[in-house]
């Protein structure tokens, strides 16, 4: 008895911890993480509601000295982007005083203070700035920040001049005393928008004998290219290096900091997957790597910048941070190989910048048709890749038929049981005929009690009697545990699962059930606050539960009281500890036990024992 | 706690704490996770009741070692019945903590 209440004690100890640390280390993250991104969607809506109507070409832009690129006219004297002529995605812009400090008219003032290529694409929207060449622009149109199908369109980069800039830039490094463009330099451009197919040609002439182009194009989803080409017209040798560079001031606001998904700066170099943490970079500074073929840039949880170099040159990678006023700036570049540019040569290469949402067919198909080594890995499908990534494709390809995620869910589950469906019953007839002999084996388990030698044996001589076939073993219950994870996996970290709705309330499978019971399943919303997060159980989670304790009730119980008291109470921890986790995985597991239930059930009819 | 680290009065060394480790994750295990595993056993002993004896009366490695050759033989193809662990041998110069109570 005095080890039983030692054990009882143990159990306890142990549930309160395990409550204690899941509310300590993913709930309480995930709470400030969701905070934080509220508030920047907030404050996202004042500044694009602030967006001025007029302002004027920053003062001082000319795009006087460059000669005009052939082909074009004359160099463009008109701005090329005049604030209000592209209203920002979704927002009104009509009737609205802006307000000069708002941030909003911060980005605008920011964009004005260059002339801009339009970048018009069906899925992306933004500019790029000539002064620099930057594509410092970019917002994502099929993307909105909430569920709110009018909420903003998600922003992937912003100028320099707002409070966190985010750009990619390419350009050349050159020997000494050779004159190169930079972050000043004013490029031409031949045409003032960029569409898919409709490449734009930037140019800048040193006046020194070299003339430097920018030919950038895009495709129908994220992919830019860029042939950096450079014309030597002199006759004297220069030797330049061409790099590409993504930049990003501050730690974005809305990170997960979540140890299932990696957000932060990452890459395939050398054919390996690197994966750095904001912090960890800067703790180590800067990281070198000499590769041959591969990409890198920098992750959001959905959304990705990725520099791939020519797959053919040996570049040297690097990851940097440093700071930037009061926050800390963080860079992934590459760097090739100095090259000589003879009089009278032109020499190129051709890098691109992958800017957009992690769609996986997507990347896949970049992988395929570009050469990307394993691009792939920018979603983070963890050590379970192997199980991951195929349960996304199945999920995907029922989606296809289905229309639904969670019914795609529902379906998969299905095509699990039916896998282990003879296995299954196997476990479920033995389970059946145990239930029966219980009273049985409570009589034993009485007589002999202390003993459990003779217990065992009189046990297994009863099971013979009984004709108890032997249960199939554990396997088919392992067999769940990676399933599981890796549905998680798969509803946390793809952007297919963002925002994808299940039938009635659900509205993101991604997302926790949202109907709590501390707002009467949302017929009496109050703001709850979060430390009653952990009580405010959604309806599935409930549904949940409720079919555990049955199929509980359909099981034999253990002889043990203290367990068979633990295991009573286990639907109710398990109702808490899956409330937070994605409506999907909830919905995953209330499905797997009604199927189970059902198996279950017509075999114990069948023998009887119900 | 901390006394019985490495050696204390009693005599217990460090493997001993190692086999007290492992029985205490072995009882984690019997009251929560053996949940779900409700009606999977083939054997009797169950595995983690295998388990803990095997360790209390080998130690933790070769404990662990028999568990483990335990869980193996469970699947839908293997064997089933009445399996208990191997005791102890007996060895009489042997006063350290590996010998069963």
């Amino acid at each position: 008895m005095m080890a039983d209440n030692k054990n009882l004690m143990l159990a306890i100890i142990i549930s309160v911890v395990i409550l204690l640390v899941y509310q300590v280390f993913f709930e309480m993250p995930r709470r400030e993480a969701e905070i934080a991104r509220q508030q920047r969607i907030e404050q996202q809506r004042q500044q694009q509601q602030a967006t001025p109507q007029t302002g004027e070409q920053a003062p001082g832009m000319e795009l006087g000295d460059a000669p005009p690129v052939a082909g074009s006219p004359t160099a463009p004297a008109t701005p090329l982007r005049r604030p209000g002529d592209t209203p920002r995605l979704g927002v009104d812009v009509s009737g609205v005083v802006g307000g000069g400090a708002q941030p909003g008219a911060q980005r605008e003032v920011a964009l004005n203070r260059s002339e801009r290529v339009r970048i018009v694409s069906p899925r992306v929207e933004g500019s790029i700035a000539l002064i620099g060449a930057r594509i410092d622009d970019l917002f994502l149109k099929d993307y909105r920040e909430t569920i709110d199908p009018d909420s903003p369109a998600v922003e992937l980069f912003r100028p320099g001049g707002t409070a966190r800039p985010y750009y990619a830039e390419f350009g050349w490094l050159a020997e000494k005393g050779v004159k190169a463009p930079n972050r000043t330099t004013v490029w031409t451009a031949d045409r003032l928008r960029l569409e898919p197919d409709k490449p734009v040609l930037l140019r800048w002439d040193n006046g020194e004998g070299l003339i430097f182009e920018q030919r950038i194009s895009l495709d129908e989803n994220f992919m830019f290219s860029i042939e950096q080409r450079v014309r030597n017209i002199g006759a004297e040798s220069f030797t330049i290096a061409p790099y590409g560079l993504i930049s990003r001031t501050g730690i974005p606001p809305d990170i997960l900091n979540f140890y299932i998904l990696h957000e932060g700066l990452l890459g395939v170099v050398n054919d390996t997957l690197q994966e750095i943490d904001y912090d960890d970079l800067i703790e180590s500074g800067v990281q070198k790597f000499e590769t041959e073929g591969g990409w890198l840039g920098i992750t959001d949880k959905y959304w990705l910048a990725a520099l791939i170099p020519d797959q053919k040159a040996s570049v040297q990678a690097s990851f940097n941070s440093g700071k930037a006023g009061a926050l800390d700036k963080f860079q992934s570049d590459f760097l090739m190989a100095g090259v000589a540019v003879p009089g009278g040569a032109t020499v190129a290469v051709t890098n691109r910048l992958f800017a957009g949402a992690k769609q996986v067919p997507l990347l896949d198909r970049y992988e395929q048709e570009l050469g990307v080594p394993r691009f792939d890995l920018a979603v983070d499908f963890g050590w379970f890749y192997f199980l991951t990534k195929p349960l996304f494709y199945a999920l995907i390809w029922l989606q296809q038929y289905l229309g639904n995620f969670g019914l795609a869910i529902l379906a998969l589950t299905v095509g699990i049981k039916l896998v282990f469906f003879p296995l299954a019953n196997k476990s479920y007839r033995a389970m059946s005929k145990m239930k029966a002999m219980q009273p049985k084996m409570q009589q034993m388990k009485e007589r002999y009690g202390e003993d459990r030698q003779r217990m065992n044996q009189e046990l297994m001589a009863l099971y013979k009697k009984e004709g108890v076939n032997p249960a199939a073993g554990c396997l088919p219950m392992l067999v769940q545990i990676p399933v599981f994870f890796a549905l998680y996996k798969v509803l946390f970290v793809t952007l297919e699962m963002r925002h994808a709705p299940f039938y009635g309330w659900i509205r993101d499978l991604s997302a926790k059930d949202p109907l709590g019971i501390l707002t009467a399943f949302g017929f009496a919303p109050w703001d709850v606050p979060a430390i009653l997060d952990v009580v405010n159980i959604g309806i599935w989670p409930l549904i949940m539960g409720a079919t555990m304790y049955l199929q509980q009730k359909l099981n034999p119980q253990p002889t043990d009281p203290i367990q068979a008291k633990i295991f009573l109470f286990m639907p109710f921890v398990f109702t808490f500890i899956l409330a937070p986790f994605p409506a999907g995985l909830v919905i995953y597991w209330a499905w797997n036990n009604v199927l189970s239930m059902a198996q279950q059930w017509v075999i114990m009819k069948r023998m009887g024992t119900v | 706690m901390a006394q019985f680290l490495i050696f204390d009065r009693e005599g217990r060394d460090f493997m001993d704490i190692a086999a007290r480790t492992v029985r205490a994750a072995i009882r984690a295990y019997r009251f929560f996770l053996s949940y779900f595993f409700v009606g999977s056993c083939r054997y009797a002993p169950s595995c983690s009741e295998y388990a803990m004896d095997a360790v209390e009366a080998h130690g933790a490695l070769r404990g662990g070692w028999l568990a483990l050759r335990r869980l193996c033989r469970c699947h839908p193809w293997g064997g089933s019945g009445y399996d208990p662990a191997p005791p102890a041998k007996p060895s009489p110069t042997d006063g350290s903590g590996a010998s069963p109570r």
